[in-house]
């Protein structure tokens, strides 16, 4: 019983025009989605190559360490960036990096090239969480209450057929259905991914496979939801009209307004606050640099040779001064910022996820390393960077000054003196950014999963519970 | 006859079940924009506030022109609480010193992503997006649902012209739905002015015509409606297609435009030019430093004089490179620029196919939160620099500051060695009275507006289009 339900159902969907429209149309942005998140990802990274590129070409032709002073590190991009955006198009790319001192990236995306933020993107994120849940709706609106429009409902329940087996059947006809042609146009799309040249290791597979059951999970949610409304409705217009207005709520009304909440809730320190109160000190500390530069004298040692290396030592040491004191009042503002932050993020993304479209927007840019955490994660990253760049440029120099400086001789032995050779610009420590792990990103979205799950058995619960006091006629 | 049949219309619209939920829906959204819009207004209006007075108490207890700088940062304005456009992406500050260029930094959304991972919903979006979903929603079914209850045959037995008809149609839809939501409108602006934003008569011109705007995409997306309805006989076809045009217009083509020009016109990342502009300025430097070493090595066995001569030779010889560094710079960020504008003169063109994208780059426009205004303030802060830079040079001539440190290291004779730490400070507070101050550019309500007129008459063109093409369609209607 239960499979000719089914395949009615099947038969039913794949034979109808709304179904044709909407596959077709969704297929069609998919698989579009994919295509130009792969080309994307191909000028992005070109772009970044070249950067780095010219990052080492600045070097060349030079001859002495101490000037180089600093490099830029550059946040490559991910290669699912282009499919879930996330925040990746907002935090900053480059970091300056001086070997003392705190980094801070700059540059976002946004900032850099307005025109992408204009309209934003059109990836996988926004065609799951605004394009794919109205289809469902679309699909499932009057699936209870068109029956009966249509009196098909009346002619079904005239035979012996039990009405949890006749819903079960349309709706796992339908989840089917859907999936499969949806699966379909994701496979499509995802071997674009490797013909166009984005290297997706294996761990990346995962993440796209997951993002995928998330994305079928929201779609299973606002499926479910669409029979349920349907199953509480009479008409059909009613039926589309309420889900229209739980969909903007979901999807515009409650991720918005909850981040808004928090933004009141939690009050966090102004970035403007902080950079002052840190130019302050560090306007004081350089003051107390100087007044140490005066103490320096060579008295008692043996200055044959290099008489420039007791000098940078020294100011090495004065350095290291100047930067414990910084750093320990920088870690402290930072710190509290950042606790701040975190606590504002738990309220406002614990308000948000009453709205599964922010369920799966959290799970997905999580999955494809692009959530909040890239900035931490970049920010720390970088932070580790600098401190192999300092040990590098000590190595070479002697002294990590911080800031470039040139250490000019006049006079000296010159009879000795040869062709002082040209650096290696490749000798520079390379930047690699790791990200969060496939467990940490999977442990970190269950949450999120788990809701989408939940809203699914409670709306199917709901359309069950609503269908069996349903009148048929 | 006309007025019968407006009347019958909005009767029909007034008293559809659906009528209420929308309305509501979109009156509680307006509100809701509106009111988050003037909060985050007022958020950023307190923080740039309290970041000027920081920048001027800086000034205040600099002790060296030496090292002298500021920061400059954009004002936010009033019309963000309709339109907020860019004004979180774009950074919000610039560095200003005589040494680097100016370079906007730090969007509020880098600062604090949370914020970006769902975005504000303002006035702008909710037209673009919700009101015309709306429009739609009504429409769809004007023509082949009046054929399908059978009322379509009815009103033809009379003596009804065709074209009187669909007048009437789009007529009492338009006035159905357009009416209703100027309420929701007009208690946004009451909310606007209870709050305390503070609204200049040129603001009040941008907001008439931020709302004419909107009224004319609402237009469009209510005949676009009507035309879908007479192109299809069955309105469960004709709801699918005007979703599907929904979705191509509002959410397809603007994006798609974009993501098209930025593959066609290459523009290099900002980091890459300023990589470039550091390599050429490090080649300078090092064969400035090689010629010095030269006259410095002489310098020991010149006379007084002689050394007076060529430390000032030294320091033309550094202004020069600096100059050429600049102009260097200049030439990079012109090609960049162009090739920028190339890029979006290019997406806005492709973007512009959709009536809706052309409604949002109007409005950011009149907001003076689309590109554009990116590039003023840089242009307005490069200005300002230049003054600052000016008065910093001339102070720093006077009082001998010097930005850097220099330290002298000398061996005497005996073997001993000197040194000598210069370093430019006292430590008393500056006169900074002298310096000038730096003022956001200011448009006037016809600078903003002018780039509109591209905008309204798009907008008219389709909306001429879809009334002429459903009047057509409409007249070789099959009623039966």
């Amino acid at each position: 019983m239960l499979k000719t339900v089914i395949e009615k159902e099947i038969r039913d969907l794949i034979g109808s025009t709304k179904f044709a429209i909407t596959f077709g149309a969704c297929a069609f942005l998919i698989i579009a989605a994919f295509w130009g998140g792969a080309a994307r990802y191909g000028l992005h990274q070109s772009h970044y190559e070249a950067s780095r590129t010219q990052n080492l070409r600045q070097l060349e032709g030079m001859t002495d360490w101490t000037a180089v002073g600093s490099t830029n590190i550059f946040l490559p991009p991910q290669p699912l960036s282009t499919l879930v955006s996330g925040v990746s198009n907002d935090i900053g790319r480059t970091t300056l990096v001086t070997g003392r001192g705190e980094t801070s990236a700059m540059d976002s995306r946004f900032n850099e090239d307005p025109i992408y933020a204009v309209f934003r993107f059109l990836d996988i994120e926004f065609l799951f969480q605004v394009i794919l849940s109205l289809f469902a709706i679309l699909l499932g609106y009057d699936a209870i209450s068109g029956e009966k429009e249509r009196g098909t409902l009346r002619l079904t329940f005239a035979n012996a057929v039990p009405r949890h087996t006749y819903l079960l059947g349309k709706m796992t006809g339908s989840f089917i259905v859907l999936g499969v042609s949806l699966l379909s146009a994701v496979a499509i799309g995802s071997l674009l991914l490797p013909l166009m040249g984005v290297p997706l290791a294996g761990e990346d597979w995962g993440r796209l496979a997951l993002i995928v059951l998330t994305g079928l999970l929201y779609f299973g949610v606002f499926l479910t939801l669409s029979v349920f409304v349907s199953a509480m409705t009479q008409r059909s217009s009613s039926s589309f009209l309420w889900l229209l207005v739980i969909w903007i709520v979901s999807v515009l009304v409650i991720p918005r307004v909850s981040v808004l909440m928090a933004g009141r809730a939690v009050e966090v320190p102004s970035v403007d606050e902080m950079a002052s109160q840190k130019a302050r000190l560090s306007s004081q500390l350089r003051d107390e640099f100087i007044d140490g530069l005066g103490h320096f004298s060579t008295e008692g040692r043996d200055i044959t040779g290099d008489p420039t290396r007791f000098l940078m030592t020294f100011m090495d040491s004065l350095t290291d001064v100047r930067e414990t004191k910084m750093q320990e009042f920088a870690g402290r503002l930072n710190e509290d910022r950042f606790n701040r932050q975190r606590e504002q993020q738990k309220l406002a993304f614990g308000l948000a996820r009453i709205s599964p479209a922010a369920s799966l927007s959290l799970a997905i840019s999580r999955l494809s390393r692009t959530s909040t955490e890239l900035k931490n994660r970049f920010f720390e990253e970088s932070m580790t960077y600098k401190e192999s760049f300092g040990q590098f440029m000590k190595e070479k120099t002697g002294s990590n000054a911080g800031g470039s400086m040139r250490i000019i001789t006049v006079g000296g032995p010159s009879e000795n003196a040869e062709e002082p050779k040209a650096i290696d610009p490749s000798e520079l420590p390379v930047f690699r950014f790791a990200g969060a792990s496939l467990t940490e990103a999977v442990n970190e979205s269950a949450v999120d999963m788990g809701i989408l799950v939940f809203f699914n058995l409670l709306f199917f619960a709901g359309a069950f519970a609503a269908f069996v006091r349903y009148d048929v006629r | 006859m006309l007025a019968t049949l407006i009347q019958k219309e909005l009767r029909a619209i007034i008293l559809s079940p659906k009528f209420f939920g929308s309305f509501a829906i979109c009156s509680i959204l307006i509100l809701l924009s509106v009111f988050t819009g003037i909060q985050e207004y007022k958020a950023s209006q307190k923080q740039y506030d309290a970041a000027t007075n920081l920048v001027n108490e800086e000034l205040l207890v600099a002790t060296s022109w030496g090292n002298l700088d500021t920061k400059a940062y954009r004002a936010p304005d009033p019309m963000q609480v309709f339109v907020s456009g860019l004004s979180y992406d774009v950074g919000r500050w610039s560095n200003i010193s005589p040494e680097t260029g100016v370079k906007l930094r730090h969007s509020a959304y880098s600062d604090d992503p949370i914020f970006a991972v769902f975005r504000f919903v303002d006035f702008a979006f909710i037209v673009m997006f919700v009101l015309s979903l709306i429009a739609i929603q009504f429409t769809y079914d004007a023509v082949n649902g009046e054929r399908e209850s059978g009322t379509l045959r009815l009103v033809f037995s009379n003596a009804v012209p065709r074209a009187k008809y669909l007048l009437a149609k789009c007529v009492g839809s338009w006035l159905g739905l357009a009416v209703p939501l100027g309420v929701p409108i007009l208690l946004g602006l009451l909310l606007v002015l209870v709050m305390g934003v503070p609204l200049s008569v040129g603001h009040w011109a941008k907001i008439a015509t931020l709302l004419a705007l909107s009224l004319l995409l609402f237009t469009f997306f209510v005949f676009l409606g009507v035309l879908i309805s007479t192109l299809t006989r069955r309105s469960s076809v004709s709801f699918l297609v005007a979703i599907l045009v929904w979705v191509l217009f509002v959410m397809i083509i603007p994006r798609a435009g974009v993501m098209a020009a930025g593959g066609m016109v290459n523009v290099p990342r900002v980091a890459e030019v300023e990589a470039q502009r550091e390599g050429f300025a490090n080649e300078r430097w090092d064969k400035f430093y090689a010629d010095m070493i030269k006259v410095w090595e002489n310098s020991c066995s010149i006379s007084a004089e002689g050394r007076w001569q060529s430390m000032k030779a030294e320091d033309s010889a550094r202004k020069a490179i600096e100059q050429e560094i600049e102009e260097f710079d200049a030439r990079l960020q012109e090609d960049l620029q162009q090739r920028r504008t190339r890029q979006e003169d290019l997406a806005w063109t492709l973007a512009r196919f959709s009536p809706a994208a052309a409604y949002q780059l109007a409005a950011m426009s009149l907001a003076e939160t689309d590109t554009q205004n990116k590039t003023q303030y840089e242009d307005a802060m490069s200005t300002y620099r230049e003054q600052f830079s000016q008065v910093v040079e001339q102070k720093r001539a006077e009082s001998g500051d010097e930005l850097g440190i220099s330290i002298g290291m000398s061996m005497t004779p005996d073997g001993k060695q000197e040194i000598a730490v210069g370093s430019s400070r006292d430590l008393g507070a500056l006169d900074v009275s002298d310096l000038p101050r730096f003022e956001p550019p200011k448009q006037t309500y016809a600078e903003t507006a002018a780039p509109t007129v591209v905008d309204f008459g798009l907008i008219m063109l389709s909306i001429l289009i879809t009334f002429a093409g459903a009047f057509v369609a409409f007249l070789r209607y099959d009623v039966r």
